[in-house]
């Protein structure tokens, strides 16, 4: 059975771009939630639906995913199981040529060397817990030959910017798919998650760079609707995706109610371990509705955020709506409000910092200001 | 040329009867500590830090769990080629059969083969039970400088309280001339921590006679060290400057939790250059809920707060509902406080569940009052009576 199904953690699209934070590592690298880089999500759907054998497509700045997938048991044998992290050369030195399909053609042998049946394609950009066993029965069962898993949203004006539309025909069968540019409210939105076998998707692979060098997964899928069985599978549950600094900042926010529900017993989310000491709340501390990493030391107040690992909040300062990666410092009075502070800032000389929701402020990694 | 090495062996098989229904289940060693450790994690990655890579755990009493926990010796980063965290329980031998260890001399000695093997050049002995952390590559290293046969670590106490422990008797170069456990007049203030370090060679010989030794209680204060004085061998005191603390006790399990929130902490667990490590269980980040007050306290990952804490520990995994205050109380793995039930001076075993409402532990309590479910049923259907 775990044999069945190869998982590949694909690439972002292009339309995703996190303002500040994809500067410095992969959007699927991002500490997330305190504790959590985002790809821990898909890889532990993956996992925890028994699939061993998981492939890792990045574009740039290997580092901190190597690092991150190294340290982290994601809970399958180690000696059976396999982790691989690919990425392809970028072609004509054009950002606009670094497809899913330029990484897969580059490393088309790893894919053809896996026995697997199926492969199960996902980026991790879009957050959500999904067995994927239930995915692929029902592939069976439609008979399909490419099932794409969707969620049909009324946040479609708002959120999923450029994502995936999916228009369906009598059955779940996907008869045309477009771009979101955001003009209606209720739309079926692709969460660019797929099921094929193992050889049709070698063989879109193939046919996708026959057609054109711009080509991506998505679009070789569009493009094959009239030739191939398309259908929609539905997700039911959470989802978010992640494709800016607004999206980044409201689904950390937004998971901190939801975690204790989306994470249970049976469906883990693994990760690295850092063995990072308790937080220390100390004496004039003030913190409520908030997720917390360890290793912090809090004397200031905290409301309503998420505080990532070995985070200093110095007495009298007061975070409010705000994400704070880890390790950052924010001194004695400083006052932050909807922002997104990245890794390693120091907050010592500016005494406000005030964002909104819909455009949260963002420091930089390593900024002291 | 081959280092000489140190094979650290870890004493881990005492029952821990005075730590009551903690111990039922699991060995003392196993219990959990400072919201997200087991005590032995600390002998453990003390050896990790020391640059020790063959570790033995002598395991006795209710080790099922301790012996899959120190199985996985990934944890400590010593699964190295060469070294490892070996499990050491009493086993059936050729010659002597079957027997359980009769003291803690007697658990090394039952294990010489494992030391041989080894090719030990020195036995360090620690203890399963303390929370310290001890440089123990630097205690070597002042063991083989004085060309001593044994080295004892050893703690400045105050006088008043020396009598409670085995005490060292030096000269001025620290040289132990005398043991005395514990003595009504004590002559000095040097109390030994349990932590040895014998050049093997001569430990082995020692331990030789002793297991023929008919009077002998096979125990390293009470002979071996008697026995090494008697001789005159070279016995130097190691004196040990830090955090140190033996948690044999409810109260001072209570004591060592609390004092991580302590102003006077000396036990720094957020050193990055000697961390603690300990085994993960994918716990999500805190939860601290809209309505949580939290006045000095220490928190682990998989908490969820919506209650109030004050002055308290709250291990992995563990509840405080909205309403709820825990004062001054340690709340063990998983367990969880009801809403609105109010617990001081009170350590939560595990998975324990504390009814809303329900009251327990008080302010001016002598003992701090350890929560099992048998104590949570009583006092539940007391309640129905009334």
């Amino acid at each position: 059975m775990s044999n069945k199904m190869l998982g590949i953690v694909n690439l972002e699209p292009a339309n995703v771009h996190v303002e500040g934070i994809d500067d410095y590592r992969p959007v699927s690298a991002t500490s997330f939630l305190g504790r959590y880089r985002i790809l821990d999500f898909m890889i532990s759907n993956m996992t925890n639906s028994h699939i061993d054998d998981i492939q890792i497509y990045i574009k740039n700045r290997p580092r901190s995913t190597i690092e991150h997938i190294l340290g982290t048991n994601y809970n399958v044998n180690s000696k059976k199981g396999r982790f691989s992290i690919l990425y392809g050369e970028i072609q004509g030195n054009n950002e606009l040529y670094n497809t899913d399909i330029a990484n897969f053609k580059a490393n088309i042998e790893y894919i053809e060397q896996s026995t697997a049946d199926y492969v199960v394609i996902a980026p991790s950009h879009f957050v959500y817990i999904e067995d994927f066993n239930e995915m692929l029965a029902y592939h069976e069962k439609m008979g399909a030959d490419v099932t794409i898993m969707y969620q049909s949203v009324s946040t479609a004006k708002e959120d999923f910017a450029m994502c995936d539309i999916l228009e369906f025909s009598e059955g779940k069968r996907v008869a045309a798919m477009s771009k979101n540019t955001g003009k209606f409210k209720n739309r079926d939105i692709s969460l660019e998650c797929y099921i094929m076998s193992r050889n049709l998707f070698i063989e879109l692979i193939q046919k996708a760079t026959a057609t054109s060098s711009l080509f991506w997964l998505s679009d070789v899928v569009s493009d094959s609707l009239g030739d191939l069985k398309v259908v929609g599978y539905p997700h039911k549950g959470y989802v978010t995706c992640i494709n800016s600094l607004k999206t980044y900042y409201k689904a950390n926010l937004e998971l901190r109610d939801r975690l204790d529900d989306l994470v249970t017993e049976g469906w883990p989310i693994y990760t690295k371990t850092n063995d990072t000491q308790p937080t220390l709340y100390r004496e004039c501390a003030r913190v409520s509705g908030s997720l917390i990493g360890n290793g912090c030391e809090i004397e200031g107040t905290v409301i309503d955020s998420v505080i990532g690992r070995n985070v200093v909040i110095k007495a009298g300062a007061v975070v409010k709506n705000a994400v704070i990666m880890p390790s950052v410092l924010i001194n004695k009075n400083a006052k932050i409000e909807n922002a997104v502070i990245d890794k390693y800032a120091m907050i010592t000389h500016i005494k406000e910092l005030k964002g909104t929701e819909d455009e949260p402020i963002y420091v930089k990694r390593r900024d002291r200001i | 040329m081959k280092q000489k090495k140190m094979v650290a062996m870890i004493l881990a098989g005492g029952r821990g009867t005075r730590l009551y229904d903690l111990t039922k289940k699991v060995a003392k060693p196993a219990v959990h500590f400072g919201g997200k450790y087991r005590i032995i994690d600390f002998p453990l990655s003390n050896c990790a830090n020391s640059n020790i890579t063959t570790v033995g755990v002598l395991v006795q009493y209710e080790s099922v769990l301790l012996n899959s926990y120190i199985a996985k010796d990934h944890i400590w980063g010593l699964d190295i080629d060469g070294g490892g965290v070996y499990c050491l329980p009493p086993r059936e031998k050729d010659v002597t059969g079957l027997g359980l260890y009769q003291g803690t001399a007697d658990a090394i000695t039952q294990n010489l083969d494992f030391l041989d093997q080894e090719d030990a050049e020195y036995v360090l002995i620690l203890s399963g039970d303390h929370i310290d952390k001890m440089n123990y590559e630097k205690m070597l290293s002042e063991h083989i400088a004085k060309g001593a046969d044994a080295t004892i670590a050893v703690l400045e106490v105050p006088m008043k309280e020396a009598s409670r422990f085995g005490i060292m008797n030096t000269d001025e170069d620290d040289r132990i001339i005398e043991f005395e456990e514990k003595p009504a007049e004590p002559k000095s203030n040097l109390a030994s921590m349990g932590i040895y370090i014998f050049t093997y060679k001569t430990l082995r010989r020692y331990l030789k006679e002793d297991e023929k030794a008919k009077d002998s209680n096979h125990d390293f204060g009470k002979d071996i060290i008697p026995n090494y004085l008697k001789d005159g061998l070279k016995l130097q005191a190691y004196r040990f400057k830090g955090y140190w603390k033996d948690v044999g006790t409810i109260d001072s399990l209570w004591e060592a939790n609390m004092d991580l929130i302590s102003d006077k902490n000396t036990l720094d667990l957020s050193d990055p250059t000697w961390k603690i490590y300990t085994g993960d269980n994918n716990a999500i980040p805190q939860i601290i809920g809209p309505n949580a007050k939290i006045d000095v306290a220490y928190i682990t990952q998989g908490c969820v707060v919506d209650g109030e804490v004050k002055r308290s520990v709250l291990f992995t995994g563990s509840r405080v509902d909205e309403g709820a205050k825990v004062i001054d109380s340690v709340i063990m793995n998983g367990a969880r406080v009801g809403e609105g039930a109010v617990l001081e001076r009170c350590v939560v075993m595990d998975d324990v569940k504390v009814p809303a409402h329900m009251h327990l532990g008080s302010k001016n309590s002598k003992n701090i009052l350890l929560v099992t479910k048998a104590l949570v049923n009583k006092k539940a259907e007391g309640k129905d009576h009334e």
